[in-house]
């Protein structure tokens, strides 16, 4: 844990910048991600593999467990190509991480986890959990998230993550020393209560705004693809059944007996062409799913600063009335009904001495207030710095990759267009024989 | 059995229909030859305006009243032979009368033919003109495959039959109805054809066809049961078994592109929701804005396209299949009426076997029946031949027709996906060049 807390300082103290130098910074990291661990380290998920035992309350479960390989890039160039070291992580442990990350790095738009269990399916995609295909997607989204952490310009220096990768041994325990837990259940106890902030960062309310409306985009995305890949499915496979009909049909004609076969034969192709169509698909529901997560990141960094805010304003406010209570004693006016005011009317007024005490009591009280207040201020202001360097690297990171999947997307749709006219010429060419 | 010797059967319930007048027939005009076709469309057009008791209103498309000439190159089952008789159906007029409201379309004819006193005739026909003309020639020509005309009530569903999309359907099937029997050798010479095509006053000579009808003392008596045929010769019982397969795998074909076009029809409307959504999102982005803009507006031009597919399919494809399982039906009924024939004969035959013993030498008339037969049989063949090869051509054209338009529907959405591209790309280009 001490090493962590240092290495917060340190990134603190880091992004102590001028606007210049921000900008600066971010382009490096952005020019240079993953100068950090994927310079010196390469990471993946090999594969995926399903395992039986016995849990906590000693019943017996299947899960899965994934094979983390990391291979130093040194090495790599100098062709020596060694084997790999490799270790198994079950989900659950990737999920340990990941909250471990939330909770330390609270200003941190942390990358989320594939999901636990298969959403905006279309039906005819299993979404159960120990399905070969959801499996191997999940490995992917696994992999996809270790190489974020991994580049990432400050998750990738956590000590805790490199061991995640480095040793299976003692992680758990190593994760539950830094005592984050505390922290969890604290974080979670606040960003679960309701208060109002009155002062409002005018950009994180903009940014909560955003998130919101991207969860929601995203999902209603998700779910209307979902209907369209059924539909298309749809579409494709009734055409299969021309396959039959022309092959059953060609039985009972000369001249157009062969056309008719090979031509049954390309709308069994074009049927089948169907599966790997949409099985392409899901990958780019997936880089859209991401987002989905991302979004969820994205709010808990806006709550975050919104608690810190509440609290700022909390303490400014104790701070107020403490100093209007000495103005009050100070004065011997009370300017506003209080039940004070009202015992001291029923019981007479204090003696002097007492009113000393008091007076020297609230003293003390409002110089710990202003100290609690420039402390809250520092923090808050700090936090601000911290959450918006990695707001921009996340929305840079985001447009970057979206801009990606649409590309990909379109041109997997190109060559599905360019599939179907192959098809349609091939059965074509078949029926001008006929 | 030569052509044009009407041997009417006693027809039912075709009197009431004919004895309405047809509020047409003084207006059925004769088209003389001129170079611009165009003009003369115009100027009949006008006429119709000017019904005593019809208002006509017009549904056609300018496509359909596209010349005669265009449709006579345009018509692509020449078969090198040479050709002297063309016709077509075009420009559908609706009519409302107080009495009912009909179509009728008009049918030009052009034609180097001796037996037509004219080279050219545009006529006005409405449905039961068509309909009484395949009466005449299934009565005056029992022994040929007479082409079927599209049913009077056709496509469940369809609410009103005095759309565009129907009239163009049915518009379509008359056409193909009319150029099927210009095409037969024989059917083509009938005299009812002949002044179908050409007659100013259809329903005049309807009436005096009634007229005669009694006078006809000679009507064809053929052995509706109770005989049992000693054995359907193996060509024509092949002929059977080929239409009962061929009609069960039409129906299979028809099945399937209805459920295609379902299916797409579902499709465009999740389609129609999709790209909104991508719009949507651009709304609340920044440098994504043009990209999702972009993706947008390509799932609604794919969205236009297949919805171009499925009504391509709907009106182009199912109603072929339909005229095809008519025609098949027509077929049935002709080889039902050979083996009639072929019964009658033998009845006779038997019959004559049995008073052999008494006399030798074959009567005339058992003679005559076999003659019969024979003639059956060879139109029949002749008919088979033929439709083998029109049915070969027909589904030729209908599913290579099937595959252009599905080529062009994907052909429209691959362009519409690499139009976006660039835009895509460059954005991207412009960002990696600043950093």
């Amino acid at each position: 844990m001490a090493d962590c807390d240092s290495e917060e300082i340190a990134v603190i103290g880091n992004t102590d910048l001028t606007a210049a130098e921000l900008e600066n910074n971010k382009n490096n990291t952005m020019a240079e991600a993953g100068t950090t661990l994927l310079r010196r380290m390469e990471i993946s998920v090999a594969e995926a593999e399903k395992r039986t035992g016995k849990n906590a309350v000693n019943m017996q479960e299947t899960y899965t467990v994934y094979l983390i390989e990391t291979r130093p890039i040194d090495a790599a160039a100098e062709s020596q190509n060694p084997t790999p070291d490799s270790l198994w992580r079950r989900y659950s442990e990737f999920e340990l991480l990941r909250n471990y990350l939330l909770v330390t790095y609270p200003f941190i738009v942390v990358p989320p986890l594939p999901e636990k269990r298969a959403e905006f399916v279309w039906h005819k995609l299993s979404a159960d959990n120990m399905d070969p295909d959801f499996v191997e997607r999940r490995r992917a989204g696994l992999e996809n998230f270790l190489l974020r952490v991994a580049s990432h310009p400050i998750l990738s220096n956590d000590k805790i993550f490199h061991h995640f990768l480095a040793e299976e041994q003692g992680w758990k325990e190593a994760v539950f020393e830094t005592g984050f837990q505390a922290k969890a259940d604290s974080r979670l106890k606040a960003l679960n209560a309701t208060f109002r902030v009155k002062n409002p960062d005018k950009r994180f309310t903009e940014l909560k705004h955003y998130s919101d409306e991207l969860q929601s985009v995203t999902s209603q995305l998700l779910r209307v693809r979902a209907r369209v890949a059924d539909r298309l499915y749809g579409v494709y496979k009734v055409h299969g059944n021309y396959g039959r009909v022309f092959s059953e049909w060609s039985a009972i004609e000369k001249e157009m007996g062969d056309g008719l076969q090979s031509a049954g034969h390309h709308m069994d192709a074009y049927a089948t062409s169907v599966d790997d169509i949409l099985e392409e698909e899901e990958h780019y529901a997936d880089q859209l799913k991401e987002y989905l997560f991302y979004a969820e990141a994205l709010r808990a960094v806006c709550r975050k600063h919104e608690l810190m805010q509440y609290e700022l304003e909390t303490a400014a406010q104790d701070l107020a009335s403490k100093k209007q209570q000495r103005e009050e004693l100070a004065t011997g006016t009370i300017r506003t009904f209080s039940l004070k005011g009202m015992t001291s009317k029923l019981f007479g007024q204090e003696t002097p001495e007492q009113r000393e005490a008091k007076l020297s009591v609230l003293e003390e009280q409002i110089a710990e207030g202003e100290e609690l207040v420039k402390e809250k201020n520092a923090e808050c202001e700090e936090y601000v710095k911290n959450a918006w360097v990695d707001i921009e690297r996340f929305k840079e990171q985001k447009d970057r990759d979206l801009k990606e999947a649409l590309i990909s997307y379109a041109i997997m749709q190109i060559s599905v267009c360019k599939k179907g006219i192959q098809v349609w010429t091939n059965a074509k060419e078949c029926f001008s024989k006929m | 059995m030569s052509a044009g010797t009407p041997k009417s059967l006693p027809s039912s319930g075709q009197k009431s229909i004919q004895d309405i007048s047809h509020p047409l027939s003084a207006e059925d005009s004769v088209l003389t030859p001129s170079p611009d076709l165009g003009n003369n469309t115009a100027s009949i057009g006008e006429k119709d305006l000017s019904l005593p008791n019809g208002t006509p209103v017009d549904t056609s498309s300018p496509a359909s009243s596209s010349s005669l000439l265009n449709r006579l190159q345009l018509d692509d089952d020449l078969d090198g032979e040479t050709r002297d008789l063309f016709v077509s159906v075009d420009d559908p007029k609706k009519h409302v009368s107080t009495m009912e409201t009909y179509i009728t379309y008009r049918v030009s004819t052009k034609t180097t033919r001796t037996e037509f006193d004219l080279p050219e005739y545009s006529v006005r026909r409405r449905y039961q003109d068509f309909d009484w003309l395949r009466n005449k020639l299934e009565e005056s020509q029992p022994t040929h495959l007479i082409p079927p005309l599209p049913e009077k009530f056709v496509m469940k569903g369809v609410v009103d039959r005095f759309s565009e999309e129907f009239v163009e359907t049915r518009r379509k099937a008359l056409d193909k109805f009319l150029k099927r029997v210009a095409d037969h050798p024989v059917l083509s010479f009938n005299e009812h054809f002949n002044v179908f095509l050409s007659a100013k006053d259809l329903n005049a000579y309807k009436r005096q066809g009634l007229a005669l009808l009694t006078k006809m003392g000679e009507s064809v008596k053929y052995v509706t049961g109770g005989y049992k045929l000693r054995g359907r010769p193996l060509e024509f019982a092949a002929m059977g078994d080929y239409l009962d397969v061929f009609t069960q795998k039409l129906g299979t074909i028809d099945r399937i592109a209805q459920r295609i076009i379902k299916e797409q029809s579902e499709y465009l409307v999740e389609l129609r929701e999709y790209g909104p959504v991508y719009s949507g999102w651009a709304a609340s982005e920044g440098d994504l804005q043009e990209p999702l803009e972009g993706v947008s507006g390509c799932i609604a031009n794919c969205s236009t396209a297949l919805e171009e597919l499925t009504e391509d399919m709907s009106e182009d494809f199912l109603p072929v299949l339909r005229e095809y399982v008519l025609y098949i039906e027509s077929m049935k009924n002709v080889l039902k009426k050979r083996d009639q024939v072929q019964a009658e004969y033998e009845a006779k035959l038997e019959a004559v076997a049995f008073r052999k013993e008494e006399r030798t030498g074959m009567p005339t008339d058992v003679e005559k029946c076999q003659d019969r037969v024979e003639c059956f049989n060879a139109d029949l063949k002749a008919d088979w031949d033929r439709w083998q090869n029109n049915k070969r051509q027909d589904f030729r054209q209908l599913l290579t027709g099937m595959a252009d338009k599905n080529i062009q529907y994907y052909e429209k959405c691959l362009a519409a996906w690499e139009s976006i591209i660039p835009l895509l790309q460059e954005k991207q280009d412009v960002k990696s060049d600043t950093n």
